[in-house]
């Protein structure tokens, strides 16, 4: 399988991220186990597979917020542009600013909604000025899906929005700091299909530069925005190819079963 | 017939009274509950309730009215008697000097002391109804059975005694009367009621919910009762001294002879001034070891320092001020006085009172109320609101400061107003730390005083509770609680509504 994952990604897009031999523990609890996968730059991967199989586990090892769990381990490598992410000298909060997260559950902070999109860039300091801040802020909300609902409160807080709507303020957030990598936990769960639609035509957009993880429930979402599917089950990856071949034919029976919705 | 009835129970009456009801609610519930299960033919699918509802039904009808009447009746039988006897006491038994509530005092002595006597039996009923103050010395007598009397005993203090035995007799019957009868009501109506269809599961959900109600008015009654008493006396004191003077007089200068200047301006000076300084030192250090335990330490050491801290909080605040009498003040003077001896050789500082000492002791006082409250709401902060902004490439520190704390502050505002509440209020370390001198300086080195200081030194030694040096203790007691109820509605506002951003 090794082999001919190495076959494609050397016709398609050059290795963005690659994890080795990854075992994660809550305590006693092995939530990964053995995971290899590589993941390539400007392309959208989709991790698909049961609840509690491990997806936002592994998710949250390639930004290394499973640091803040204290009893978290996380064994092997993962490497970014070829640079291990776990090793001592590598500063994750700087690899976060590169790596961009959005979390399976919206968490806005207690701020008002232009304080939130501005949160990341003026800690960065990426505007020059207050005007640049705005653009900003505006893009990123645009981006988002979500400009025309909140740009007349700007200043409301942005916990009182409704749960689609800090779901898309949380997606805002992540993309105004500009991340290499983008990591999405189920950003859709909460949308209606129209802001799903919007949201999946952003993560067309972002594979433009960027590279793009998602963790989906909804398989027709997986097929339509991601050109590679890892199908995880009980913590093991059983599966990872062209999104295509998953769907049409697997390999694995329990990738079979779970598409076709006999687990799950 | 009330005789025979005293001499058989005499003073027990209410602990009798208090066996024979329960009794009887016992005995209601066993057979309230053999009666619904006689009324169900024995099979309690048949009955509205569980059999034990039924019983509880009997016993609760049985004892808690006869009980609450009991207890109205004892607490108000002494003060009608009091009242009663307080009038016949003709002026002329009020030696000089004294007073008539200090005959009163001297009349119920002596009548406990006549019921001793007849139930050691050194005398008899008969004759202690006919004794005569000037052939028999009672003094004598009641000393020997061990009640001691202040003075010699005088007719007219002798008849108010009787009238105040004859009286609390024909009391205690009748209420033994009116409780026995309120105990068989109940049981007897509950009795009656009881058969399958009664509803007792309601019944006893709405004696539930009277007894929770019931609990919560006397807690609510009570803090009522002190604010009345502390109103009541705060308006006496008013009519002895005018108002302008105590609030916006400028000395504080009790003289017992009278005519002293009252006003509370000064203390409530020394009051702010320490309690800020007390601020200053409890709510940086206590915030920042509140953030370093939750945001930074390690299981570990949180787990020994939180007790650790606790500790702190429950040392008792005297021993804080023999603290900064001992140990701080001390090493103040050191500090800023004793002239070319002390550390920086200037004279600042002469005495080891000073404000700056007891707002440096009560600082450290609050220092673990402040953090184990900050600590608690720091911890309420959902871990999605840090992840988010760790995820954004925050640093921790930035995190805390633009996130944890902000989404933190009203609560930690409220921890705060409380604490502040805390010091105005505090009393042993001022008393022992800031000294016993009112006035108005912006000086830290100086000894100034505080309104609680005040209150104790107003009411202690021989106080005469219609003076106006006595009285302005409710008035600065009464101003004192107004301010901290301030400050606790305000800081529980506050507090509230930020709990109400994340439920
Ligand atoms: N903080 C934690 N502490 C202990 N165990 C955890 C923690 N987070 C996750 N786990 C465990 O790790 C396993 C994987 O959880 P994870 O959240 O990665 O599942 P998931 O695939 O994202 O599921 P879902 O689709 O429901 O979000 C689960 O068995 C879970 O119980
Ligand atoms: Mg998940």
């Amino acid at each position: 399988m090794k082999d001919l994952m190495a076959e494609r990604t050397v016709d398609t897009q050059k290795l963005k991220i690659s994890a080795r031999n990854v075992q994660v523990y809550y305590g006693d609890t092995h939530a990964i186990k053995d995971v290899n996968v590589d993941i390539e730059d400007k392309t959208v991967t989709a991790f698909i597979g049961p609840s509690g199989c491990g997806k936002s586990t592994f998710l949250r090892c390639i930004n290394r917020m499973n640091d803040t769990i204290d009893v978290c381990r996380v064994q092997g490598d993962i490497m970014i542009d070829g640079e291990d992410i776990y090793d001592k000298r590598v500063d994750p909060v700087q690899l976060r600013a590169k790596v961009g997260m959005v979390f399976q559950k919206p968490n806005p902070f207690p701020k008002s909604i232009y304080d939130n999109v501005a949160y990341g860039p003026r800690i960065h300091g990426l505007a020059r000025n207050k005007a640049d801040l705005d653009d900003i802020v505006e893009r990123a909300l645009r981006r988002g899906a979500i400009w025309n609902e909140v740009k007349d409160r700007l200043d409301a807080p942005g916990t009182g929005l409704s749960g689609g709507q800090q779901q898309r303020l949380c997606i805002a957030r992540a993309v105004a700091t500009e991340p290499e990598v983008l990591l999405m936990d189920e950003p859709c769960s909460a949308l209606d299909p129209i802001a799903t639609a919007q949201v999946e035509e952003l993560i067309d957009e972002l594979r433009q530069n960027y590279s793009v993880v998602i963790v989906t429930h909804s398989m027709q979402q997986a097929a339509r925005v991601s050109q590679k599917t890892a199908f995880f089950h009980l913590g093991n990856l059983v599966e990872y190819g062209e999104t295509g071949t998953i769907f049409t034919n697997p390999t694995d029976p329990r990738t079979e079963s779970y598409i076709t919705g006999r687990i799950g | 017939m009330s005789d025979l009835f005293n001499g058989l129970i005499g003073g027990s009456a209410a602990a009798l009274m208090v066996i024979v009801v329960l009794g009887l609610s016992a005995l209601g519930f066993y057979m309230a509950r053999s009666r619904a299960m006689a009324s169900g033919n024995g099979d309690r699918r048949n009955l509205h309730s569980l059999p034990n509802y039924y019983g509880w039904n009997a016993a609760m009808l049985t004892a808690v009215p006869a009980l609450g009447v009991l207890v109205i009746w004892l607490l108000a039988q002494p003060m009608m008697i009091d009242n009663a006897v307080f009038k016949t006491i003709p002026d002329s038994a009020i030696a000089e000097g004294s007073s008539r509530g200090l005959v009163m005092s001297d009349v119920r002595r002596l009548a406990d002391g006549l019921d001793v006597i007849i139930q050691r039996g050194v005398m008899d009923a008969e004759q202690v109804t006919t004794l005569d103050a000037g052939t028999t010395d009672l003094r004598a007598t009641l000393a020997a059975e061990g009640v001691a009397l202040g003075s010699a005993v005088e007719q007219p203090v002798l008849d108010a005694a009787q009238m105040y035995r004859a009286q609390s007799s024909t009391g205690r019957f009748w209420m033994v009367a009116l409780v026995t009868v309120i105990a068989l009501a109940g049981f007897v109506l509950s009795l009656r009621v009881t058969n399958a269809d009664f509803r007792a599961r309601n019944m006893v959900e709405k004696g539930i919910l009277t007894l929770l109600i019931l609990s919560a008015s006397i807690a609510i009654l009570t803090t009522v009762g002190i604010v009345l008493s502390m109103l009541f006396e705060s308006i006496n004191f008013f009519r002895l001294h005018s108002w302008t003077d105590f609030f916006f007089g400028s000395t504080w200068a009790p003289n017992f002879r009278g005519d002293s200047d009252l006003s509370i301006l000064p203390l409530l000076w020394g009051t702010l001034y320490i309690s800020i300084i007390a601020l200053l030192v409890a709510v940086p250090i206590g915030l920042f070891s509140a953030i370093y335990l939750s945001e930074y330490a390690g299981p570990k050491l949180r787990s020994a320092a939180k007790p650790l801290l606790e500790i702190l909080a429950g040392i008792p605040t005297i021993v804080y001020g023999l603290f900064a009498l001992l140990t701080v003040g001390p090493a103040l003077v050191n500090i800023f006085g004793r002239g070319e001896q002390g550390l920086l050789g200037v004279e600042w500082m002469s005495g080891a009172t000073s404000v700056l000492t007891a707002g440096l002791v009560m600082g450290i006082m609050l220092i673990p109320f402040v953090s184990s409250l900050s600590d608690d709401i720091i911890n309420a902060v959902p871990q999605a609101m840090r992840d988010g902004s760790l995820g954004l490439g925050a640093t921790h520190s930035e995190t805390i400061r633009q996130v944890v704390l902000p989404a933190a502050l009203p609560g930690i505002v409220g921890a705060i107003l409380l604490a502040a509440s805390r010091a105005i209020g505090e009393t042993m370390i001022v008393v022992l730390g800031a000294g016993a001198i009112a006035k108005i300086s912006a000086n830290p080195l100086e000894a100034m005083t505080t309104i609680t200081t005040r209150i104790v030194s107003q009411l202690t030694g021989d106080t005469n509770f219609a003076s106006p040096e006595t009285l302005v203790a409710f008035a600065l007691g009464l101003t004192l609680f107004v301010l901290t109820l301030g400050l606790n509605v305000i800081a529980l506002y506050i507090v509230r509504k930020y709990r109400e951003q994340y439920d």
